[in-house]
């Protein structure tokens, strides 16, 4: 059923990284702005992370420069794969499936 | 670098030594981008909270990720360990069980030493506790007990000790309430329980008032003794107890595993009075406390400057004695020390055997993963990765081989305490302990870097680009490995030999040991000792007639041959006395020991030890007791030219003008008092109204050990108070004295027969794969018309080389080391040629046999074949 089990910061990791390939702190901050400040990752939560997301294939590190608007020559750039895409996906799906049956119960009231 | 503003540049420099705390891997990937994305989070805050927030963050982001990082390597390591160990099953499970030979055998030698010379002693701070001995300044190293007037001088003058006290141990019949035994107690003055600093269960234990000359009389009892007699009855204070004789109060039981010494269940007090004991009479232990800060030396000199005004004091007793101060544990282990120290150093070298084993299997194993080791490299492995690697393997090996070693060495402990058959002190705990583990688990690590460095530093030796060339090989030949595998295998046979060397001394020694001509013949024969109540039998006519009913008894008995009655067991128990010949006055300082041993007639038949000149020892000596029968040394020794019937001497200090007796045989040398080493002359005297020996010696026409039961039936039909204890065979007793030489005989050989086996597996493994190697060279060998047995010949002057190298040296270290096993030895020279032809003999049987097993293989091989085999 469920092929990943993700954490709550690899999935944020993974949603950033779900528009554009992005590097280390490009992450960061797109996780601070998308979560409104809610998380803010560390270096060394967010590099501990990458490194386990690249050895599972859910992300690769490029080769080629990516976009020169956003490119900054001295970082690493990374980009969500197949399966991490995948992998997300799934993921959001069920987040979502767990909020339609909590809203069903009653317990989340539904938006307006 | 990159480039930064100055105040980012610091920052930087306070944020990067944090990053040390990762693995060098995840730092050399990761370290850079740490460092940016941390510097870009600091210009992005403006407040001085938002800039302690980030600071915060990230270091507790180290602190809390840099471990898991670890642990993710370590566990990955491992599992690639695990797989690679899995896929040479056969290579993984040999090394694990030669690691575990090496450190099982090593813990169970450890967990000898560790009961016997490190584990503290049962008492409070135990290193305060000390013996005091006397010495003859002719035998310094000779240390005897003290006599009593000299430990109550010591005892009035020290400053330097807390107290003192003095025991004498021996068994005694216990009678009265339940069945009589002979059980171990002591004679200790007061001073004793206070040394030892250990407090009763219950009541009390022996006090001053106590151990005054007609005091009182008491007993304090052991917990065991409590519990097997009285079945713990919380009454027991009070009661009384019949030992031998007399009936004593119960003041005081003693806590649970308080045997002192050695196995005492009951301490009656000493009650002598000093000015009735001698002071050359040197029978009693001295034990005392040092004062805090008080130092073995201290005590020493102290006790030496005493002792020199006891001599000014009496200068008629002044026999140059000179007094020491021995820690406890010296006095009561000095004697294993050595032998335990031998078998360390056996161990360890059957340990380095087992190293050079397991590393030369790496070895061999390596060399076939450097095409391995080569292609990871090729793909970004660092080095440091890579030996990392290898490592964890090497440390897999060692802590599965040191678990199963641990757990060989606990079992083993239970066969070692079986071939000791004497009751060894209860202090004696070789159970294991944490500290044989922690040594288990330390041997284990250091066993690891032992083997496990060299073949993991000999991967990176390998030419990278040679070693992909080589293709379908995927194996290095190279001069390097070569060397070093052969090194491994000629230590290994040298240490080997090492150890051979040392069994074969040790083997021979104990064989003329146990060969001796021991002047008796102590087959089939019983001996027991006896102990009635005095008060019944007491000595003259009563234990005179007493004696005549159990011979008469014992006689009838079925297969008795002889029968007669000694003072002491042969071999076990000797009394030494000193004495003097008439006409020829000797000073007190001068005066030597001999055996006195009391004995009825019979006694010489009974043993078989031939009468040489004179007449036996007859009834009627019993009352005309002034006659002895001397032995052939002792006679030639005091008499050199003239015949010693009818000459006199006598026993004791001249001044204490003892009876002289007169010499009316001579019988042959044979041992007594020590079955190892010189043993004194002995002196025979009639049993008389004086002494009644209660050993009592049966000559059998068979195996003794069968009279036991009627025997002890026999005896207590005729007293059922008459207790009977230590029923053994003379060779049960020769077992018991020579079980030391026995243990250690087969401990060194098991240790150098493993070492022999080991090497032999290390040449078989080298010569096999050689043998492997060189298949392609065999194949072109033998389609050119090589005969079988020149390739043959081949193969075996390999290995024969390698065994000889590792023969030569080891017989020459051997022979150096072999001085050292010099005081272990009986009558052998360290130097004992017969070892030394043995020696290379049956090296060069087994290791003919580890090099010509691979040739068989070799040449079996069919050269087409061998040529494909490219």
């Amino acid at each position: 059923m469920r092929p990943f089990l993700l954490s709550r910061d690899t999935f944020h990791i993974l949603v950033a990284l779900a528009d554009r390939d992005r590097h280390g702190y490009s992450i960061m901050q797109e996780v601070t702005e998308r979560t409104a400040g809610e998380i803010r990752l560390s270096p060394s939560t967010l590099y501990s992370a990458i490194k386990r997301l690249l050895e599972q294939g859910l992300i690769e590190e490029l080769e080629e420069r990516p976009d020169p608007e956003h490119d900054d020559e001295r970082r690493r750039y990374y980009r969500l794969t197949k399966t991490g895409r995948r992998a997300a996906t799934e993921e959001a799906r069920h987040l979502e499936k767990l909020l339609s049956d909590a809203r069903a119960s009653g317990l989340v009231r539904k938006r307006a | 670098m990159f480039r930064l503003h100055t105040s980012q540049a610091g920052i930087l420099r306070l944020y990067q030594p944090f990053l040390w705390l990762y693995p060098a891997e995840f730092r050399d990937e990761y370290g850079r981008e740490l460092c940016l994305s941390f510097v870009d989070r600091w210009r992005e805050e403006r407040s001085i909270t938002g800039l302690l927030l980030v600071w915060l963050q990230a270091i507790l982001g180290i602190f809390y990720q840099a471990p898991r990082e670890h642990y993710h390597m370590i566990i990955h390591d491992i599992r690639y360990a695990l797989r690679i160990l899995r896929k040479d099953l056969s290579v993984t499970a040999a090394a694990i069980l030669i690691l575990a030979l090496g450190i099982g055998s090593t813990t169970l030698v450890f967990s000898l030493a560790n009961g016997l010379l490190l584990r503290p002693l049962p008492y409070p701070q135990p290193e305060r506790i000390i013996a005091v001995t006397e010495s003859s300044p002719k035998d310094p190293n000779e240390t005897t007990q003290i006599s009593f007037p000299n430990y109550f001088d010591i005892r009035a003058r020290t400053r330097l000790l807390d107290d003192i006290g003095v025991y004498a141990s021996a068994q005694w019949p216990i009678r009265g309430e339940g069945t009589a035994e002979r059980v171990s107690g002591a004679s200790v003055s007061d001073g004793v329980f206070r040394v030892l600093g250990l407090d009763p269960l219950l009541g009390r234990t022996i006090s001053r008032e106590d151990d005054v000359p007609n005091g009182p009389k008491v007993v304090v009892i052991s917990e065991e003794l409590w519990q097997r007699r009285y079945g713990r009855d919380p009454r027991i204070l009070g009661r009384s107890i019949q030992i031998d004789d007399a009936r004593s109060t119960i003041i005081g039981v003693m806590p649970a595993g308080f045997h002192f010494p050695d196995r005492a269940d009951f301490w009656l007090p000493l009650q002598m009075d000093p000015t009735k004991a001698a002071r050359t009479d040197y029978f009693l232990h001295a034990i005392a406390r040092l004062k805090p800060g008080v130092s073995i030396q201290q005590a020493t000199g102290e006790l030496e400057s005493i002792l020199e005004q006891i001599h000014r004091e009496n200068p008629g007793v002044n026999n140059n004695w000179q007094a020491h101060a021995i820690p406890i544990r010296d006095f009561v282990a000095g004697s294993y020390r050595k032998a335990v120290i031998t078998l360390l150093v056996a161990v360890a070298l059957l340990l380095l055997i087992a190293c050079a084993n397991v590393c030369n299997l790496l070895l061999i194993k390596a060399s076939a993963r450097v095409r391995e080791i080569a292609v990871r490299t090729a793909l970004g492995a660092t080095r440091r990765r890579l030996l990392r690697q290898l490592i964890t393997e090497s440390l897999l090996l060692g802590l599965a081989g040191g678990a199963l070693g641990v757990v060989l060495a606990y079992a083993g402990i239970p066969a070692l305490l079986s071939l000791i058959p004497v009751n060894l002190p209860l202090w004696m705990n070789f159970s294991p302990d944490s500290r044989v583990l922690g040594f288990g688990v330390a041997v284990s690590l250091l066993t690891t870097l032992g083997f496990g460095i060299i073949p993991a530093f000999g991967s990176f030796h390998a030419d990278l680009t040679d070693s992909l060339k080589e293709g379908g090989r995927g194996g290095n030949s190279g001069a390097r490995s070569k060397f070093m595998r052969h090194g491994l295998v000629i230590g290994e046979v040298a240490l080997s030999v090492i150890l051979l060397a040392g069994a074969g001394l040790m083997i021979r020694s104990f064989l003329a040991l146990r060969m001796q001509d021991l002047g008796f013949h102590p087959e089939n024969v019983l001996s027991t000792s006896l102990d009635w109540p005095e008060s019944r039998y007491h000595d003259g006519p009563p234990a005179r007639a007493l004696l005549a009913r159990l011979t008469q008894e014992v006689s009838s008995l079925p297969g008795v041959i002889s029968t007669s009655f000694s003072s002491g067991i042969p071999l076990n128990d000797g009394w030494g006395r000193i004495f003097s010949i008439e006409n020829h006055p000797v000073d007190l300082k001068d005066m030597t020991f001999i055996n006195h041993i009391v004995v009825t007639p019979n006694y010489f038949h009974t043993l078989a030890i031939p009468l040489l000149q004179g007449r036996d020892f007859t009834e009627s000596d019993f009352d005309t007791p002034q006659i002895v029968i001397v032995s052939q040394a002792f006679a030639k020794k005091n008499w050199p030219n003239e015949s010693p019937l009818g000459k006199r001497l006598r026993f004791g200090p001249p001044k204490n003008n003892e009876p002289w007796h007169t010499v009316v045989g001579v019988v042959a040398d044979s041992k007594h008092g020590a079955y190892k080493g010189e043993d004194r002359p002995s002196v025979y005297l009639p049993y008389s109204s004086d002494i009644t020996p209660n050993v009592l010696l049966i000559r059998t026409s068979g195996d003794a050990l069968q009279l036991h039961q009627a025997l002890r039936s026999r005896i207590v039909a005729i007293d059922s108070d008459i207790v009977v204890s230590r029923v053994l065979s003379l060779e049960q007793i020769i077992a018991r004295v020579s079980w030391q030489d026995r243990f250690l005989t087969v401990l060194f050989s098991a240790f150098a027969a493993l070492a022999l086996l080991l090497a032999a597996v290390g040449l078989y493994a080298t010569i096999s794969y050689t043998v492997s190697l060189s298949t392609h060279e065999i194949g072109i060998r033998m389609a050119l018309g090589a005969s079988v047995s020149r390739v043959r010949a081949m193969i075996l002057r390999e290995g024969m080389t390698l065994a000889l190298a590792g023969l030569c040296i080891g017989i020459v270290v051997a022979f150096a080391l072999a001085r050292l096993l010099k005081t272990q030895l009986y009558q052998i020279s360290p130097n004992d040629p017969a070892t030394y032809i043995a020696v290379p003999i049956v090296l060069i049987l087994v290791a003919g046999l580890a090099a010509f097993l691979p040739t068989r293989h070799a040449t079996r091989v069919d050269p087409v074949v061998a040529l494909r085999h490219e």
